[in-house]
């Protein structure tokens, strides 16, 4: 092993961080959607990491599932994205305001 | 002893019930594409919901999960220790399953001109048999994958009125801050496992003390892990997309995420945290005591929850606010475990969550009446509605004076329990805090019965129709809020035993 494990972790909070910034300065669903991804992805980086650390398979498995649920959550999200834009002609979430925030 | 052992994997049987129930639907779906049969789909849902409910009773009944010591047929564990079925797990099967029932039935009349049918009910299928997984999960991969199974049917049954403008809004708002949510609680996941490289929550309990090392990152996932679950049961701090949702959703959705996820939020959450995490080895690796996160949480959520929803005209806004409050309440349970009385409180929250699934279901049942019949949001909307239908107006009493804490109702001896359970781990100030906002909710339950019993009608609205599976399931959740009563000794007594294995 080569690289220690402390730079796997700054790494996958350094791209948690820029997920987190994404989601709390963009407007864009999409971007948002996206912005969550890179979050997901940083725990997985995580998982590996830690599973070729601790020298178990548990967190490659683990992450195997994470990204296959990553998948099935943007399968919903973009529906639900579309209908936004088929209801309020936008995808800003700002603009859907119909209730109270 | 049974005449035949059944193989150890039907212990999962619920759970597997309203899968096959969830699959059956799509079959209906794929003949027949087009089916407007709702009879079929409804009866179906609500069929496949009250079997799994009643095997999960007769397994309790029978001593499933109960301790061999005890004259009971043991925990069982599925896969090498992913899935536990023990007391606490078929409890709250039972708790998801009842909720899917009641929704299943009063959807037959709220969803009556939706273009989808088999989809809404196989989604509400799918959205339980998540929860009941979550139930019995015991490793933080199945607990990740229930949770999701839960929460992506749950994002597209709240946005399914695709031409209802507060619907989709209130979709998109709730999957925003669940995949938010979610997000945090992987990445929160993987700290954990990274602490003590494991993820089944015995072998994370073993391995605590050689994270020594890692406190940091084990505080750092703990917290997030935290907030994963504060979404799930709508607490603060990730209390605020429930509002939204629920005001927006179908009104029968709305009742099931109230009561039925949040339920199976509260479940992982005793699971992970009496499990995985005993507060004197996490207390000596991370330096803090976790359950003293959930005082404060317990404290900020009741008060905030309640003091919104007292503030609020929209009904359904109200009832979201308010089960907010509730969470606050059944939080207790997590923020006692630290003192010996722990298992007390565990065992009164279980049972708030169980009596409050039935009259919140039943509170939110009734706004999805009233928007059947178009009578309005508000309060003002809902005045004199007991002249016209006096059997409905006389089960919401019940349902608000029971949420309320009223003494003769179960939802008194549920909280009543949590009070003595709070004094015994010595938190006067989470109990006092109980009493005050108790008082409080009762000013604004009682005024929507003020509204609906002795206000007259502001404008006139003609005549009432009578929807049979509205009616049926609100008077089905009306029975079960009162019957309650006098079956609350077992029902105090399993959510104990239940608390007492799991904290054990």
């Amino acid at each position: 092993m080569s690289v220690a494990i402390e730079y796997y972790v700054l790494l996958s909070m350094a791209l948690f961080c820029i997920g987190l910034f994404g989601i709390l300065t963009r407007r864009n669903a999409l971007m948002f959607l996206m912005s969550v991804e890179i979050m997901l992805n940083a725990a997985n980086i995580n998982l590996i990491a830690f599973a070729f650390y601790h020298g178990n398979l548990t967190g490659q498995v683990f992450a195997l599932f994470t990204m296959a649920l990553a998948a099935a959550e943007v399968a919903v999200g973009l529906g639900i994205i579309l209908v936004l834009y088929r209801n309020f002609r936008d995808v800003d979430v700002t603009v859907p305001t119909t209730m109270r925030w | 002893m049974a005449v035949f052992e059944l193989p150890e994997w039907t212990a999962l049987a619920p759970a597997l019930i309203l899968v096959a129930t969830a699959l059956l639907l799509f079959v209906f779906d794929s003949i027949n594409p087009r089916t407007s049969n709702r009879s079929l789909l409804a009866g179906t849902s609500a069929i496949g919901s009250l079997t799994a409910l009643g095997v999960a009773v007769w397994f309790m009944l029978a001593g499933v999960g109960t301790p061999s010591v005890d004259g009971g047929r043991g925990v069982v564990e599925l896969f090498g220790g992913q899935f536990i079925v023990d007391q606490m797990a078929l409890f709250f099967m039972v708790v998801v399953a009842v909720v899917t029932a009641l929704v299943a039935v009063a959807s037959y009349d709220y969803m009556e001109d939706h273009a989808y049918q088999a989809e809404y009910y196989s989604l509400v299928m799918l959205a339980a048999t998540g929860m009941a997984t979550m139930a019995a999960a015991n490793s933080l991969v199945t607990i990740f994958i229930a949770l999701e199974l839960a929460s992506l049917p749950s994002y597209a049954l709240v946005s399914i009125l695709k031409n209802n403008r507060g619907s989709v809004e209130a979709g998109l708002k709730y999957f925003l801050i669940g995949a938010l949510s979610s997000a945090i609680f992987v990445y929160g996941v993987s700290l954990v496992y990274g602490a003590t490289g494991h993820l089944q929550l015995d072998a994370i309990a073993e391995n605590l003390e050689g994270a020594g090392e890692y406190g940091g990152l084990l505080g750092l996932g703990i917290l997030m892990m935290i907030g994963g679950f504060a979404f799930k049961t709508a607490s603060v701090p990730f209390h605020f997309w429930a509002p939204e949702a629920y005001e927006g959703a179908p009104a029968p959705i709305s009742a099931f995420l109230s009561s039925a996820s949040k339920a199976a939020g509260f479940v992982i959450a005793f699971r992970v945290f009496t499990t995985a995490f005993p507060i004197e080895a996490t207390t000596a690796v991370i330096g803090i005591d976790w359950s003293l996160a959930f005082v404060i949480l317990a404290i900020v959520t009741m008060t905030l929850g309640n003091f919104a929803a007292a503030t609020q005209d929209n009904v359904k806004r109200m009832l979201a606010y308010s089960s907010i409050g509730h969470a606050g309440y059944a939080l207790i349970g997590l923020a006692g475990l630290s003192a010996d009385g722990g298992q007390l409180v565990m065992g009164a929250a279980m049972m708030h969550l169980l009596v409050y699934g039935f009259m919140n279901t039943g509170a939110f049942l009734f706004v999805a009446l009233a928007e059947y019949w178009g009578v309005g949001r508000t309060f003002e909307d809902y005045n004199g509605l007991a002249t016209q239908a006096p059997v409905a107006c006389f089960a919401l009493g019940i349902f608000m004076f029971s949420l309320a804490g009223i003494p003769p109702l179960g939802g008194f001896f549920s909280k009543y329990f949590l009070f003595v359970g709070a004094i015994e781990a010595g938190m006067l100030v989470v109990a006092a805090a109980l009493v005050v906002n108790s008082a409080l909710s009762l000013y604004y339950y009682a005024r929507l019965v003020k509204a609906v019993w002795i206000e007259d009608p502001v404008a006139d609205r003609g005549t009432l129709s009578q929807p049979t599976g509205l009616y049926a399931a609100i008077v089905f959740a009306a029975v079960l809020t009162v019957v309650a009563l006098p079956v609350f000794g077992p029902i105090a007594d399993a959510a104990l035993d239940a608390a007492a294995v799991v904290i054990g």
